[in-house]
């Protein structure tokens, strides 16, 4: 599965882990490609804090969303991503325009999901040959 | 297999994911299903109503035999045979 993540904001970041989870159970190979926005929610600097993030849907209804999530004992989208990645072979890439745009140029200023910082050349490579693709 | 011969086999591992919405459940029979043989068969306890979908279809990916589904007040029982 190849998964274009342009997305930074809490609630698609969710929906991604969710993806993600389903696929670690089916033992899926996963390359997941950070684009934009995404890059910005793989910073040090927000972790895994949902406050420094957006809602990209309803942001009026941001509360009541981390509200059910947390009563419903949902995962945070990091900790879905940390557990697929301890299941099944997820790689991580960050696209290098994204992370400078965030400010970011080396890997060590991603969180540790991160694997590697490629260009553009590289998700259409995993694109092409994904069976399904993915973007959020 | 009636809901009677479901309760009566015998079951090498019980889940209990019931404190877990989607995709909790599917993750707990991944992580579990190692701790098994091949013929074993685990049980997964669920209160999420999308696991009863999920699971045979995980079944049918994975290689392993759905056996059916027993419902008790406010959650199901998911019976599957380890491939």
């Amino acid at each position: 599965m190849c998964l274009g993540l342009f997305s930074g904001s809490v609630d698609k970041l969710t929906a991604a882990g969710v993806i993600l989870s389903g696929a670690a159970a089916m033992d899926m190979q996963v390359e997941i490609y950070v684009l934009l926005q995404g890059a910005r929610a793989f910073k040090k600097e927000i972790g895994d804090n949902a406050d420094k993030l957006a809602m990209a849907e309803n942001p009026a209804l941001k509360e009541e969303f981390m509200q059910s999530l947390k009563n419903l004992n949902v995962k945070t989208w990091v900790e879905f991503f940390r557990e697929a990645k301890a299941i099944t072979d997820v790689k991580i890439h960050i696209c290098g325009l994204a992370g400078k745009i965030w400010g970011g140029e080396k890997l060590e200023d991603f969180i540790d999901l991160a694997d590697d910082i490629c260009g553009i050349g590289a998700y259409l490579s995993s694109a092409e040959e994904a069976d399904i693709n993915l973007f959020i | 297999m009636t809901p009677e011969e479901l309760k009566n086999q015998s079951v090498a591992k019980t889940v209990d994911a019931r404190g877990t919405a989607c995709p909790g459940p599917l993750l707990e029979a991944k992580k579990a299903i190692g701790t098994i043989r091949s013929g074993e068969v685990m049980e997964v306890l669920s209160a999420d109503e999308g696991t009863k979908v999920d699971i045979p279809k995980w079944c049918t990916k994975q290689g392993h035999e759905y056996l059916g589904t027993v419902d008790e007040s406010g959650y199901f029982r998911i019976f599957l045979k380890k491939g």
